[in-house]
């Protein structure tokens, strides 16, 4: 997906960090126990904070060590298989494939090159997460070609566009019972949250392809930054009065950091045109 | 029934201001201004129950069979739908609160007539969607044609207030201390055109 969903570090206590470390390594470990060598190249902080939400809110975080993918001399600990990881990493890849399908169907032949080895190279996972998660599968099509068909006719509602894309995020966990409705209630919130950051990120860009943008759309093509803010901060307000209402075990404050803290504050980096330099940030060493 | 102590989440021998302060944490949580019209009400309102019946067994033990004073359940999220001018409108509310909303739209652009209600039914619809913006401009729309109307006012001045006044665990606040309370309570007022009405 895109990396927009990260905790803010310095507010992070210590256990806090190592849980979500243990939990990006696990997911890592089992993107490649999957689907081979190059799927870690998909592994994003968003599929990590959908494999916390995913989690038993029963589980004790109890980590176990593994080699590092990316440095093999370096042993980690990292959170064993387990089914959230496992419906993260099929998922993860499952979006992966869209998003690179999506790219070579939108640029031209040569500018969509890479997109189309990429997607290639990919081929193989998909058809294996697809057969995992069928209705992921589908979900996520059908939302896309949903959402293809309002960009391209230039919808002006901010709302009706960004729904096409909360709905195929909804549709990332399972949504019976209580704990059900709560997810799905977070992530339709998400992702209406993720869509509208992503079109604030590519305003100008759009604007200079000559592309639809559907914050051009809505508030023109200069953007409206006040509005814009309000009715994202409004989806973030009820992303948390959703987690208030979810079981998340041990996991819950991480969660909390990342929904009260860390997207705020890439929500005002992309307002301000800063999300670019913050995107490179590693969490992992401490910057400041 | 659950343990009363472990619903509050303190133990047994915990002090009664400890209680109370947990109470008092949870109560804050789950309050039902913090869930209005919001597709999750229903399971806010359980939890309220749920700690307030903790609480009362709990003061009632401690006290030999005096309860303590919980902030009460007769709290009714949603509207009252007395509040409705005519009967369509009072049914489009019970499908709302019920969340029927397909019902409840249709029913709606059934109505000729677009006063300040229906663009007010027609906010409230869309926020319960999730459509947060369309709700935005439903409200402003009936505030503007019924700027009197305190139901729509605050409706409108919810969706307006950003993050910035639900719920925040201990330790997440933005900020918004007991100070800018009164000044947010003042700012308020100004909006509301506190002498007009």
């Amino acid at each position: 997906m895109f990396g927009y969903v990260r905790p803010f570090r310095p507010e992070l206590k210590c256990k806090d960090f190592d849980l979500y470390r243990a939990t990006y390594c696990g997911l890592c470990r089992c993107l490649r126990r999957r689907y081979g060598l190059i799927a870690p190249m998909f592994l994003t902080f968003d599929s990590t904070f959908l494999a916390l939400l995913l989690w038993e809110p029963e589980d004790s975080f109890a980590p176990c060590r593994g080699r590092c993918h990316a440095n093999p001399l370096r042993n980690m600990p990292m959170c064993p298989n387990s089914p959230a990881l496992e419906q993260a990493a099929d998922e993860s890849v499952i979006l992966a494939w869209w998003k690179l399908r999506d790219s070579v169907q939108d640029e031209s032949f040569w500018r969509g090159l890479s997109a189309r080895g990429l997607s290639q190279l990919l081929r193989p996972a998909y058809r294996t997460a697809a057969r995992c998660r069928p209705e992921f599968d589908r979900t996520v099509q059908k939302c896309l070609e949903e959402l293809a068909v309002l960009e391209k006719e230039g919808c002006s509602s901010l709302d009706r566009t960004a729904d096409a894309f909360a709905r195929l995020l909804q549709g990332a966990a399972p949504q019976e019972g209580e704990q059900g409705r709560v997810l799905s209630q977070l992530l339709y919130h998400l992702g209406r949250w993720i869509y509208l950051a992503d079109a604030r990120d590519d305003l100008a860009e759009d604007k200079l392809a000559g592309r639809y943008n559907p914050v051009a759309a809505r508030y023109g093509s200069a953007g409206d930054d006040g509005a814009l803010g309000l009715t994202m901060e409004n989806s973030l307000e009820m992303m948390g009065a959703a987690l208030q209402l979810g079981e998340f075990g041990c996991r819950r404050p991480l969660l909390e950091n990342i929904i009260y803290l860390g997207l705020p504050l890439v929500q005002r980096a992309v307002l301000d045109g800063t999300w670019h330099e913050m995107k490179k940030q590693k969490i992992w060493r401490n910057n400041t | 029934m659950r343990d009363p102590y472990s619903v509050l989440g303190v133990s047994q021998n915990a002090s009664d201001e400890e209680v109370k302060k947990a109470y008092r944490e949870l109560a804050r949580k789950y309050h039902p201004d913090n869930y209005q019209n919001n597709p999750l009400a229903d399971l806010a309102e359980e939890k309220m129950k749920e700690i307030n019946e903790a609480y009362d067994t709990i003061t009632k033990q401690r006290s030999g069979g005096y309860s303590g004073g919980s902030y009460g359940s007769s709290y009714q999220p949603g509207w009252s739908s007395g509040a409705a001018s005519n009967s369509d409108y009072a049914r489009i509310r019970n499908l709302i609160n019920a969340g029927d909303l397909e019902q409840a739209e249709q029913l709606l652009y059934g109505v000729g007539q677009k006063n300040g209600e229906w663009y007010f039914l027609s906010g409230s619809i869309a926020y319960r969607r999730g459509w947060l913006d369309e709700a935005m401009q439903n409200y402003t729309r009936a505030v503007q044609m019924e700027p009197n109307n305190m139901e729509y006012r605050q409706a409108l001045n919810l969706i307006q207030r950003g993050s910035m006044g639900g719920y925040r665990p201990v330790g997440y606040s933005t900020g918004m201390d007991a100070m800018d309370c009164c000044t947010a309570l003042m700012c308020l007022n100004c909006c509301c055109g506190g002498g007009r009405c």
